[in-house]
């Protein structure tokens, strides 16, 4: 139970971000998809099953905060979350290179996922989509990498230092 | 009988399985749930969070929007001066033409707290709520134009739908010619608005301004939405439509206004929708669904354009017989004098 404060930080911290500071650059078109950059990270710290409790969760509140598709982020973040925490015993976490690869994968996935519920039947718009989820796989996966190089910095150890890791390490 | 995965491993495993499980469970009946009041919640929940961080965000923003607004105020002082003038002359001219007189909108100030949506911001997060007189049905505008409608309103807050879903629609018209129509927003190919059910004989031009229209139940009238950038088709070829750029800058909401809408002047209720539909209450997805919906309110527009042109050709109709009538009895006085 010792990473539940942190969890409820985080929840709260990912979520209000992602209405008040990203809201009006999503608006622009350029998404930076924090909550599946969260999961990521709260995975590759925490291991499998936190990491799919952390995606679920905050899959769920945007689910309920956007009204439609309940249960849409939810599914894909927690199956990262999950995927990620899995991983994070094989990887090298403090890897620049990993940290982006995983997050662009992750934010990929997830925006990819949600664009197949916009688009519906009419792939008119899918150029436009496949490109704001490039766009925001870039963005966000560059946006952690410096986030967690600047947390590093602060700190002085990695954010990864004593980390729990998958389930199956432990 | 012993399993094959590791305890820590099995529970994970069996979490995750949980997880999606819910997730499917609700992605099928989800839809279905009332958890509108679960938003309520968060709303007050999230509201002193969100006034903290945007606290930032206003500060940093202060300076230059007061120079900004300065210099809209000397701008405005001149507009106003101009428009008394003219306000006096339209007054004199709608009593002379037996109009309504035009009556100005009471305008609530609020703060938009936090926008919602994934990944276009649809919905906005009021400060004020039934106890500061909002209703669900409010038209949300800003100095620039309209913005959304209220669509759900607890003691202190309010959540208003904005332009940018693409459940909602507004009946709008053409401000210099009064040509009608039906905005709404779309995702594909690219995110914008569009004026659709502009009827191919109707002339619609570039620069253009679109206001609501007298024709919607569900904004007042009179407020301004956008400019009309690009004229086309629609895929049937039937209609025209047009993309519309919206005056109100959605990205940048801070401050906003509610605008009561219209009410039926019997009950003072909210007058129940026709044209437009009812935000949250659609179920978003099915294509099919969605274009009976718009062929619906298409169908809708131009029986009350129709309606529209009768009730003009009647009022003429009367003003000429009062006319005739009025030309006999002169006709009629200066008949009888002559043989008096």
């Amino acid at each position: 139970m010792k990473p539940l404060g942190g969890f409820l930080v985080v929840v709260m911290v990912a979520m209000l971000l992602r209405s008040t500071a990203l809201s009006s650059l999503a608006a622009r078109g350029v998404v930076v998809d924090v909550i599946a950059l969260a999961t990521v990270i709260w995975a590759l710290r925490h291991g499998d099953a936190w990491g799919a409790t952390l995606g679920f969760a905050l899959g769920l509140l945007s689910d309920l905060d956007a009204a439609h598709w309940l249960g849409r982020h939810a599914l894909v973040l927690s199956l990262l979350g999950y995927a990620t925490g899995r991983l994070a015993g094989t990887l090298v976490r403090d890897s620049a290179r990993t940290q982006f690869a995983l997050i662009a994968v992750a934010v990929l996935a997830h925006q990819l996922w949600s664009a197949a519920f916009e688009l519906g039947r009419d792939a008119s718009g899918l150029p436009w989509l496949l490109g704001r989820a490039l766009v925001s796989t870039v963005v966000t996966a560059a946006t952690g990498v410096i986030f967690l190089a600047v947390v590093r910095r602060l700190l002085g150890r990695s954010v990864f230092a004593h980390a729990s890791g998958s389930s199956a390490t432990r | 009988m012993p399993s094959i995965l590791p305890p820590a491993e099995r529970r994970s495993v069996v979490l995750v399985a949980t997880y999606t499980a819910v997730s499917l469970l609700l992605l099928v009946v989800g839809d279905h749930l009332p958890v509108a009041w679960t938003r309520g919640v968060g709303a007050v929940i999230f509201e002193p969070f969100d006034r903290v961080v945007l606290m930032g965000d206003r500060m940093f923003a202060a300076w230059r929007e007061s120079e900004d607004l300065h210099r809209r105020i000397v701008q405005l002082e001149l507009d106003v001066q101009r428009l008394r003038v003219e306000g006096g002359e339209n007054r004199r001219l709608r009593a002379q033409l037996e109009l309504p007189e035009w009556r100005g909108l009471p305008l609530r100030p609020v703060e938009v707290l936090a926008l919602g949506g994934d990944p276009t911001p649809t919905t906005a997060t009021l400060s004020a709520g039934a106890k500061a007189g909002i209703r669900s049905g409010d038209a949300l505008v800003t100095a620039e134009g309209l913005v959304g409608r209220v669509t759900e309103v607890w003691p202190t807050l309010s959540r208003a739908t904005l332009l940018t879903d693409p459940n909602m629609a507004v009946a709008c018209e053409v401000e210099s010619t009064g040509v009608n129509g039906v905005l709404h927003f779309t995702l594909s190919p690219t995110p914008r608005l569009v004026m659709t059910a502009v009827p191919l004989a109707d002339t619609l031009r570039v620069g253009q301004e679109l206001v609501t229209s007298d024709l919607s139940l569900r904004f007042p009238r009179g407020l301004p939405i956008g400019r009309v950038v690009r004229i086309r088709r629609d895929e049937n070829g039937l209609m025209q439509e047009a993309d519309v750029a919206p005056s109100a800058r959605l990205s940048r909401l801070r401050h906003a206004f509610v605008a009561p809408g219209p009410v039926d002047l019997t009950t003072g209720e909210p007058l129940k929708p026709r044209l437009e539909y009812e935000p949250n209450r659609i179920v978003p997805l099915p294509a099919a669904r969605r274009a009976a919906s718009l062929k619906q309110a298409r169908l809708d527009s131009l029986a009350a354009v129709r309606r529209r042109a009768e009730h003009e050709a009647i009022r003429q109709a009367a003003a000429a017989a009062r006319a005739a009538r009025a030309d006999s009895i002169a006709r009629a006085d200066s008949a009888a004098g002559g043989r008096r």
